[in-house]
Parts: structure tokens; C-alpha cells; sequence
């Protein structure tokens, strides 16, 4: 799973924040925040959805016992 | 002999590199990470994704066969950049990985003290 998001997190934040004119081969000043900042976004973002799907299924766990369990 | 180890997983030229001697002798070179896994995969990975993006970004001139003094500075600057941003996103992914584990272990030190 790493290497997976690992790779997602490379070719998204080379679309969003390297510009296609490679006229030098050192990475802008400009490219280099957006990187760190597209990399801590998509974490961020990875783990906040992670956690909100992990407590919906609990939610949705405790819900289906409450409604099965006084029978 | 193991110069040609690309064209043994390129598939086209395999038979000649079958016998166990001869792969045993290549496997010798290779890196090989803590399970004994050999990462020619994922550098082949990297290898395909880099070529296609450098060419679609560089490579526009095709009335002619060779390739273009600029075109091969831009391939070139593309390498250098893409290097370098996977170096830079790597970094940044060990930095957060420490921090969640401290953030972990900050989370099970404070359960585990009002025993």
C-alpha cells in the first residue's frame, strides 16, 4: 500500500506542480513549496478520509447490533 | 553478462538467460532489499512513467527521424527535475511517517500512565 501512495502522491503532485517547460534541470523555488505542500495535503487528506471511513463503518457496526440485539 | 538483465525482463530475449547459472550469476549483482526481493519492478516502473512523461513533454518535432539538440536538453532537464522531485517527495513522506509514529506512541504514552 505504501509504494501505491507512494507513487499516486509522486505523479499527482508532477501534474499540479511541475510545469512542462523544462528549460533548466534544477527544480524552481516556486516547485519545490508546492511539492512539500501537495505531499502534506495529500496526507492529510488521506488520513482524514481514512478516519472518517473508519468511524462511519463503526457507527454503521454499533447500529446493526443495537438493531439486532433486544429480539 | 549482466549488462543485458533488461532485455531478460523485457521478455523478448529470455531463453538465452534460463539456465540458473546464468541467472544466479546476474542475481549476484542486483540489490536485493531485506526479503531478498530484487526492486527491478518498481525502477522498471519508474523507468516507463519517466520515459512517457519526459517524451510527451519534449518530444514535439516529428518531421524528422533524429532527435533534436533541444529536444535532448529538455529530455535531459526532465530527468534531472523528476530526480529530483521524487527525492524531494521522499523526504517528505519519511518526515510524516516519523511524525505519526511519535504522534502514536505520544497517544499510547498518555493511555498507558493512569495505570
Amino acid at each position: 500500500m505504501m509504494a501505491n501512495t507512494y507513487n499516486r502522491v509522486t505523479s499527482a503532485c508532477h501534474r499540479k506542480c511541475v510545469p512542462y517547460h523544462y528549460k533548466e534541470a534544477e527544480l524552481s523555488k516556486g516547485s519545490s513549496v508546492c511539492l512539500d505542500q501537495c505531499a502534506s495535503k495529500y496526507h492529510e487528506r488521506m488520513g482524514k478520509t481514512l478516519t472518517e471511513l473508519f468511524m462511519q463503518d463503526e457507527e454503521l457496526m454499533k447500529k446493526t447490533q443495537q438493531s439486532s440485539g433486544p429480539i | 553478462r549482466c549488462g543485458a538483465l533488461l532485455t531478460l525482463t523485457l521478455g523478448s530475449q529470455t531463453r538465452a538467460h534460463r539456465s540458473p547459472s546464468a541467472r544466479y550469476r546476474c542475481r549476484m549483482r542486483e540489490p536485493v532489499d531485506k526479503y531478498g526481493r530484487f526492486p527491478f519492478k518498481e525502477f522498471l516502473g519508474t523507468y516507463n512513467r519517466l520515459t512517457e512523461s519526459c517524451f510527451l513533454d519534449c518530444v514535439k518535432d516529428f518531421t524528422t527521424r533524429e532527435v533534436k539538440p533541444e529536444e535532448v536538453t529538455c529530455s535531459e532537464h526532465c530527468l534531472q527535475k523528476y530526480l529530483k522531485m521524487t527525492q524531494r517527495i521522499s523526504m517528505r513522506f519519511q518526515e510524516y511517517h516519523i511524525q505519526q509514529n511519535e504522534a502514536l506512541a505520544a497517544k499510547a504514552g498518555l493511555l498507558g500512565q493512569p495505570r
